[in-house]
């Protein structure tokens, strides 16, 4: 049984512990694993963050139909992961923008779709917050934000019904937009 | 999160109606809680105008470019917190070290090291913070002080500790060439400063060669054992393929000095002795030059194989190996001792074999049971006498060395005991007074009696026999703890008597006596922690189940009870279960009514009981019994208990002369003298003087350096007598400011009234919350608008049953 597998094992079993054990495990391998591809791409390429935690759940779990609390914790180390990646590289920007480190920029050809570093960071704070009152949410927050789940699929990693899962998503939009403005105001 | 759990219901229900059916639902929905509706009619609006916010991922797509991919990292010139890094002077598996300068309220340069990603910063800041009072007390030339910790901007938590400039261990011996009695010195020194910690409650966890460096003093070399409290707050290691694996390059070493009990996928309960076999590995590395096994082929192996060999297999005795070696590569190793390779075989076998081989016994139970232990079993082979390790012994025998061994223990300072029994913040400090002028007052006596009398003939006086057995008793109850044998414990209360009272005929008398007291302070000792560690990994459905199990003898002397009874209550306290704490509590009183203690920290179980007859009885008790005090810290806790709900009109001239002796007593400068101020202003604002209330108030809500997280405890239940104060005072602007804020710091720091786990301060935690809804009600009388967090607070209390009367009364008003 695989390291991943066991710690699952462990939290099933209410090993609170176990917890504290599969966040680096998950970070390491996203790590890896987005190393691993970039060895084989082109520069200048993207992948997708979903697709990436997929990857890794499935490398790591070896087994595609485990029980979903399984899955459900899994996912939420792997958010958690994924904020802190994500988190970090949007400081880093900042940083450099502010006029920090002459380093060669080799970040990225942002997508001008794609959230501000100012946003991420910002929503990353006001989360944490938000995750002090209401950890369910957050997770789910996480997972559709920084995993980019849908939020049916966030649904079904939390095993919540896809109503619930909507209106918790419509209440914590709400409730971080006021946030981010009131700590911008 | 009931509070916003009702905030989101009433707010998903609102969004799904049209808008102009809103105000009606609101109405219906939030009755009159103008706060909730306000909260909800806000998102509602926010709602509105987020439009697409947060619909788009914060990464549909991530560069893939490699940079982004690296953690950020530190370097030297950048500053974290209030310390300036200077340079990187060491790197391992677990983080990188920096050297940094610290520039207020101390310019000093320090270590700081920065814990690699993938941890849960925020746990292993709350687990070191849980430790910080144990580290702070530590104090010992050979251990570097932890100072402090906290997240750096990248998030990752940092540790910052004396600045210690020096060599491993291993490396130091074998470049210095030093003989076997030069290592041997040095390993004795480690012993002590383990020995330390563990009197003060803190275990190691982590001890290699590379956590201990060697510095030279004046040509002196002297160890420094670092990393102290990081181990466990970062989780201490537990193996898995990956843990183990990837941090190996860098961690060579680890696997070797693991314990069998740490090798145990699920151990829960790693105490003292795993530091011991620690221990025992790093002077088989030193003796000769190799771990007990060889972290290569553990790691070999693959991790089942690994975590069997640790637990299972016998290593071979140091000498043995030696006989193993390859010539040249024994030879080397002979050298760096300077002897040639016959000679450093035979110095080892022998008694060093034995020593070595009971420090590494898998049976933890089988080992030394302490590292004073140990160093005073080395200290025997440099004297050339016989060392316990080797078989066979006897208990005389084994009396007699230790004894010729004048190993001085210093006279209880119970102030491990208090952290022992874990009554709270205030109960630590007072156990530490408490002891320190016990101490004093013996002498004393001692000293007066054998002023008067021959020595001998005072040894026969009833009077100091009767000090003699209570100084055995109080050796017994605080030192006691750290010995896990009865002989042990025996032989070091009978160097006690020697060395304290210089009457070494007495020793024998009180044996038997002492023998019942260890053993059952043994048992409660392993009850507590076997509760602390349930309680460490939440697993609180086991912490009943035990809790229920206890047996309390009734038929037994009643005496004998009383430590397993302080446990339990203790356990209760922080379960939550205040009636059954308050049970154990006053049995305890029955047993011994002299023991201020108990009725102080019996006083605010009451309190939150509802039982107010019960908690003026219980007052008038305390004050009849101590209110004469003289002692300033008794004076201060029996104040603050008798005032934490309004005493009786009769009792109050008596609580506020308590109250000023323990003010009056205290120098300025003392550390603990906002918690007195505290005291003082509750008592001030009992007596309805509420400027000067206020004026203490303001006194109590400094901060005390290094002891930040515990203020805390003060400051919420500050702000609430504030709050009181100055609503007294007709300030009512500034009384809902101080009592929001006491809220506020409650609900951010302090354990929520209705968790698994009130912690191991529940005492001053109790004060908090009492005071709160006392509060809570004063500010009401006026304001309708009710703090939902409160009404939480209220109705938790209500669930619980703790507030019997009061709950008819809240349903009524709904």
């Amino acid at each position: 049984m695989s390291d991943v597998a066991r710690i699952l094992n462990d939290i099933g079993r209410g090993d609170a512990r176990a917890a504290d054990e599969l966040l680096p495990l998950v970070y390491e391998e996203l790590r890896h694993l987005a190393a691993a591809k970039m060895a084989l791409e082109t520069p200048g390429q993207t992948l997708q963050p979903t697709a990436l935690v997929h990857e890794a759940w499935l490398r790591l779990t070896g087994d595609e139909n485990r029980r979903w609390n399984d899955r459900t914790h899994f996912f939420a180390a792997a958010a958690e992961a994924m904020r802190r990646i994500l988190v970090d590289n949007a400081r880093r920007k900042r940083a450099q923008r502010h006029g920090g480190r002459l380093v060669r920029v080799e970040l990225d050809n942002a997508n001008l779709a794609t959230p501000s570093d100012d946003q991420v960071l910002a929503v990353n704070e006001a989360l944490e917050k938000f995750a002090a009152r209401n950890k369910q949410t957050a997770e789910l927050v996480k997972l559709r934000y920084f995993v980019g789940l849908t939020l049916e699929e966030a649904a079904e990693v939390q095993g919540i019904s896809a109503t619930t899962a909507k209106r918790r998503w419509a209440y914590a939009r709400a409730w971080l937009f006021q946030e981010i403005r009131a700590q911008r105001s | 999160m009931n509070a916003s759990n009702s905030e989101e219901t009433v707010f998903g229900a609102a969004l799904r109606l049209a808008p102009a059916e809103r105000a009606n639902y609101l109405d219906q929905a939030c009755g009159g809680d103008a706060a909730l509706r306000q909260r909800v009619e806000g998102l509602l609006n926010a709602y509105q105008q987020a439009e697409n916010f947060l619909e788009t991922p914060a990464a549909p797509t991530l560069p893939l470019a490699r940079t982004a991919w690296v953690p950020l990292a530190e370097k030297a010139g950048d500053k974290i917190g209030r310390y300036k890094l200077l340079q990187q002077i060491g790197e391992g598996g677990c983080g990188v070290v920096y050297m940094a300068e610290q520039e207020e309220p101390v310019r000093r340069r320090v270590a700081l090291k920065v814990i690699k990603l993938g941890m849960d910063t925020k746990q292993v800041i709350a687990r070191f913070e849980a430790e910080r009072q144990a580290l702070a007390m530590m104090d010992h030339p050979n251990i570097a002080k932890v100072f402090d910790a906290g997240a750096t901007e990248t998030g990752r938590p940092y540790f910052v500790m004396e600045l210690v400039r020096g060599v491993k261990i291993t490396d130091y011996c074998d470049e210095k060439k030093l003989p076997i009695r030069q290592r041997l010195d040095l390993f004795i020194q480690v012993c002590q400063a383990i020995q330390h910690a563990h009197q003060k409650g803190v275990i190691h966890r982590d001890i290699k060669p590379s956590n201990i460096l060697v510095t030279v003093n004046d040509g002196v070399p002297v160890p420094k054992v670092i990393d102290f409290g990081i181990a466990k707050a970062t989780g201490g290691q537990r193996l898995t393929d990956k843990t183990v694996f990837t941090a190996f390059e860098q961690f060579i070493g680890t696997p070797a000095y693991m314990s069998p009990e740490q090798a145990v996928i699920t151990s829960l309960d790693i105490d003292t002795r795993s530091d011991i076999y620690a221990l025992g590995v790093l002077l088989y590395e030193l003796l000769t030059g190799q771990t007990p096994f060889d972290s290569k082929q553990l790691l070999a192996v693959g991790l089942d194989e690994m975590r069997r060999t640790i637990r299972e297999q016998e290593p071979e005795r140091p000498s043995t190996r030696l006989s193993t070696l390859a010539d040249d590569k024994l030879s080397t190793t002979a050298q760096r001792r300077g002897l040639d390779s016959p000679k450093f075989i035979s110095e080892l076998r022998g008694d060093l074999d034995c020593v070595v081989m009971k420090a590494l016994e898998k049976d933890r139970a089988r080992r030394y049971e302490t590292a004073n232990g140990l160093a005073m079993d080395i200290q025997h082979h440099l004297n050339n006498e016989p060392v316990v390790a080797r078989p066979p012994s006897n208990l005389y025998r084994f009396q007699k060395l230790v004894r010729r061994n004048k190993l001085a223990f210093a006279a209880a300072t119970a102030v491990a005991a208090a952290l022992l029994i874990g009554f709270g913040v205030s109960t630590w400090m007072f156990f530490r007074e408490r002891a320190a002028r016990r101490e004093q007052v013996r002498l004393r006596e001692f000293a007066e009696a054998n002023e008067k009398k021959a020595r001998l003939e005072a040894t026969r006086s009833r009077r100091l026999t009767g000090l003699l057995k209570d100084t055995l008793r109080d050796f017994m109850r605080h030192e006691g703890f750290y010995f896990a044998s009865t002989e042990e414990a025996l032989v070091a209360a009978s160097d006690h008597i020697e060395t304290e009272l210089q009457a070494p005929e007495m020793a024998g008398e009180f044996e038997n006596d002492l023998k019942a007291d260890f053993e059952i302070n043994l048992g409660a000792l392993s009850l507590r922690r076997r509760l602390e560690g349930l309680m460490e990994v939440h697993n609180y459905a086991e912490v009943d189940k035990v809790l229920q199990d206890v047996s309390v003898q009734e038929s037994a002397s009643q005496a004998r009870n009383a430590p397993v009874l302080q446990v339990r209550a203790t356990f209760q306290a922080r379960r939550g279960r205040f009636r059954e704490a308050a049970r154990d509590i006053s049995k305890l009183i029955e047993i011994d009514r002299k023991d201020f203690t108990y009725y102080y920290v019996l006083a605010p179980l009451s309190a939150a009981n509802g039982d107010l007859p019960g908690y003026r009885q219980l007052c008038k008790e305390m004050l009849a019994r101590f209110g004469g005090t003289k002692d300033p810290s008794v004076a201060e806790r029996a104040a603050k208990a008798c005032s934490i709900v309004p005493p009786l009109e009769s009792d109050l001239n008596r609580i506020a002369q308590l109250a000023e002796l323990a003010v009056t007593g205290k120098e300025v400068g003392d550390n603990n003298l906002p918690w007195w101020q505290f005291a003082e202003g509750l008592v001030e604002y009992r007596r309805k003087h509420y400027e000067s209330a206020a004026g203490w108030m303001q006194k109590a809500l400094i901060p005390i350096p290094f002891r930040y997280s515990v203020d805390n405890y003060r400051f919420c239940p500050a702000y609430m007598v504030l709050a009181m104060t100055n609503y007294r005072l007709g300030q009512v602007d500034s009384a809902r400011a101080a009592f929001a804020k006491g809220v506020e710091l409650s609900e951010r720091t302090l354990p929520d009234f209705g968790s698994e786990d009130l912690g191991v301060h529940w005492y001053d935690v109790l004060i908090a919350h009492t005071l709160m809804l006392e509060a809570k009600g004063l500010l009401e009388e006026k304001t309708a608008a009710q703090t939902e967090t409160l009404l939480q607070h209220a109705l938790m209390l209500e669930a619980k049953g703790l507030l019997q009367g009061k709950a008819e009364k809240t349903a009524e008003t709904k």
